[in-house]
């Protein structure tokens, strides 16, 4: 039993750059309440202001959650303790089934925990998320109080509680990233194309897309022609460098529509090399009209450059 | 005294109203050429002939089409004789059914959504969780909730009920041994192919919108003016403009069949719904998927199985419904959640935070002016289906009959 320093929170439930964040450890959560019949889409962090029908819902912001067997408990908040109760305090509770007002048996689910309980009451309640990491071994918890019925400032200046409430049993870092900031590469790289775009070009076979940094020159033939929305169909990319048809080319595809704001709804990849440097681009669908571009990145002969084709539909 | 003011009082708002559509109306919109194209690309003469479904080997055959609306209508396909597919997508309501969730044996987990034109959808549901119309027609016949039975059930109900017999038959050939799991199996697949290629009738008709479409391309100021007053014109125009509709809501079944997240609220009692990110995880491994043996095509191809979009990018997405006849289909989203046209056009105008993934919607800022504009020009997509009223209702069928009695 360890103590892993100090966080700034009065529990498991921290406010990090507007996010909620709810942490398991080390295993990050985003983490939101609603009171949808009262409150609608309204967003709380932790207290809450009535005794209704309330949604947890934790974002796993680490890709070890998804594969942790995750279970949530509510308890009335018999440790006396109040906002400073820890995980010590609870685990000293000599019933915790009968102080229980919730709880869900651990799933493992890939993406996120979400639950439902109605309030009957208001009062003081300790949350606990238990995250069973690996087998029986590792056993990560996050222990956030809260209040229902809360009528203190919405404010609630966090940073003069300083608590530990997380228990550690086991001590490991990893890499691992944000998934749910996956794609933003995508919409910052849509966000910049425009500026090398100037005027609008329409994707045709007759048209050589030069790529960012001037290695590569594509053309491209659809075989849906012309192309229509929503009809899968497939590309022929015809890559030159210097005059000279690329082989051996790995090429990354990533499309949307930057006035929009949103990606392809399918993922397009190359399906075959069909030699002479051509390439057939498979699972191409457009779901609306107006200004796409699809964004090619090509690696060959240990040189990457990118080439941003523009279609318009 | 008081009564006289109130009748003059009346009497002035009234002449008002009445005067106000004809000052509004004075000039027809004019339409930018690319506003012209937008409207032919929603205009029902836009919609293509309904692909072959190479899937399903007797799709476009009639008689499986008449066997198919036999079994579309009959309760016996269900555990307890009381639900056919006809109980939640009733005819008479656009083959929806007025309530918030499909009410089968027990309440099913989502809104009832229209079929109408749904044969040109790569996916089914509002999750997509199916990849054929033939093979989301299998599903509820297995839902506990929804009819509830079993295929070795229907199976034998189909081998001991003479005329269904002959007919599968005729359309697929000797009648197999059932004691091979597999050729349960297979009979179920074939019950499935014949409700779709029923439901593959089932489109829909020539709208106000179409023949007003049809007006602004021949720049027929006159006929405009008769087909559309000035709150379904300019509705119309927020709609393809402002209002960003047409992002989705594209082509001339105002559908793009996609997934999107549009930040709605969970059911009252229930945790948030995950959509898409649960059904492209279920379609790629559901037994009855492109890439099955129950796919009748020669060459198996599964382009959008192949390059579907997962992850958490399509978490608490849910399929694009048509817009066509909306009007009669409240209410709305997935669970029903919605129970208005103009609850719908608040919550788009709203686009509220999402209680799971990210709402793709941006708030629009209307006013409440121009949202009853929009509702104004959605109702202009009502019209009686294209397709032969015989297809509406139940078949006479003598077995149905007896039956019954």
């Amino acid at each position: 039993m360890s103590v892993p320093g100090l966080v700034l929170s009065h529990g498991g439930v921290v406010e990090e750059e507007d996010l909620c964040v709810i942490k398991v450890n080390y295993l990050r959560g985003h983490f939101k309440i609603y009171q949808p019949l009262l409150d609608g889409h309204k967003e709380y962090c932790e207290d809450l202001p009535n005794a209704s029908e309330t949604v947890f819902v934790m974002e796993y912001l680490h890709e070890s959650l998804g594969e942790a067997a995750v279970d949530f408990r509510i308890i009335r908040d018999v440790t006396g303790k109040g906002r400073f109760a820890r995980w010590e305090d609870v685990a000293e509770v000599p019933d915790l089934d009968s102080a229980t007002v919730f709880y869900r048996e651990p799933v493992i689910d890939p993406d996120l925990l979400t639950v439902v309980h109605d309030f009957k009451e208001e009062g003081d309640f300790i949350g606990i998320v238990t995250a069973n990491v690996d087998g029986d071994e590792t056993i990560y918890r996050a222990v956030f109080p809260f209040e229902v019925g809360f009528t203190g400032f919405g404010y609630w200046p966090f940073f003069i509680v300083l608590l530990i409430a997380i228990q550690v049993q086991y001590l490991m870092m990893s890499g691992k990233f944000k998934r749910w900031r996956q794609g933003g590469n995508l919409v910052a790289l849509l966000a910049v194309m425009p500026l090398f775009f100037a005027g609008k070009a329409v994707a045709d076979s007759q048209t050589a897309w030069q790529s960012n940094r001037g290695v590569y020159t594509v053309t491209v033939t659809s075989s849906l022609e012309p192309i229509v929305i929503n009809q899968i169909h497939s590309w022929t990319v015809h890559i030159t460098s210097n005059g000279e048809p690329v082989s051996n080319a790995v090429l990354a595809i990533a499309g949307g529509m930057p006035a929009h704001d949103h990606g392809m709804p399918t993922r397009p990849r190359v399906t075959e090399e069909l030699g002479a440097g051509n390439y057939k681009l498979g699972g191409m669908r457009f779901h609306m009209q107006g200004d796409w571009e699809i964004s090619i990145e090509i690696e060959a002969n240990g040189k990457t450059d990118t080439v941003v084709v523009m279609l318009s539909l | 005294m008081s009564l006289s003011v109130r009748q003059i009082l009346v009497a002035v708002v009234a002449a008002a109203i009445a005067a106000s559509p004809n000052t509004g109306c004075a000039e027809a919109l004019s339409w930018s050429d690319t506003e012209i194209a937008i409207l032919r690309s929603l205009a029902i003469d836009n919609l293509p002939p309904l692909p072959a479904d190479p899937t399903n080997s007797v799709a476009d055959d009639p008689r499986a089409a008449e066997f198919g609306q036999q079994l579309f209508f009959d309760a016996r396909l269900s555990a307890t004789g009381s639900v056919s597919c006809s109980t939640c997508h009733q005819a008479e309501r656009h083959f929806t059914d007025g309530l918030d969730k499909g009410q089968g044996i027990g309440q099913s987990k989502r809104n009832t959504p229209s079929i109408v034109g749904v044969a040109y959808s790569p996916w089914l549901y509002w999750d997509g969780r199916r990849d054929s119309l033939w093979s989301q027609a299998l599903s509820p016949l297995e839902d506990p909730v929804e009819h509830g039975g079993n295929r070795q059930q229907y199976a034998h109900f189909i081998e001991t009920t003479a005329e269904y017999l002959e007919q599968y038959e005729t359309l697929f050939g000797a009648w197999p041994d059932l004691s091979d799991p597999a050729s349960v199996d297979l009979v179920f697949a074939n019950l499935g192919k014949a409700i779709a290629a029923y439901e593959r009738l089932l489109m829909p008709g020539r709208s106000r919108f179409d023949d007003y479409v049809d007006a602004v391309v021949a720049n027929d100021a006159a006929a405009k003016q008769e087909l559309f007053n000035p709150d379904e014109e300019h509705g119309l125009q927020l709609f393809i403009g402002e209002a960003n509709c047409t992002q989705c809501h594209n082509g001339p079944l105002f559908t793009n069949n996609e997934f999107h997240n549009t930040g709605v609220l969970s059911y009252p009692g229930e945790v948030p719904d995950r959509g898409r990110i649960a059904g492209v995880r279920e379609v790629l491994s559901t037994q009855f998927n492109c890439r099955s043996e129950f796919n009748d095509a020669q060459f198996k191809e599964c382009a959008e199985l192949e390059f579907a979009r997962s992850g958490y990018e399509v978490m608490g997405a849910f399929r694009t419904p048509s817009l066509r006849n909306l009007a009669g289909t409240a209410p709305f989203m997935h669970k029903g959640q919605l129970k208005s046209l103009a609850d719908v056009l608040q919550h788009y105008n709203d686009a509220p935070d999402a209680m799971i993934g990210h709402n793709e919607a941006k708030a629009l800022n209307l006013d409440d002016r121009e949202l009853q504009q929009i509702e104004a020009f959605l109702n202009t997509l009502t019209a009686p289906l294209s397709t032969d009223s015989k297809w509406l209702v139940a078949p006479v069928v003598p077995a149905i009959q007896a039956a019954e009695e």
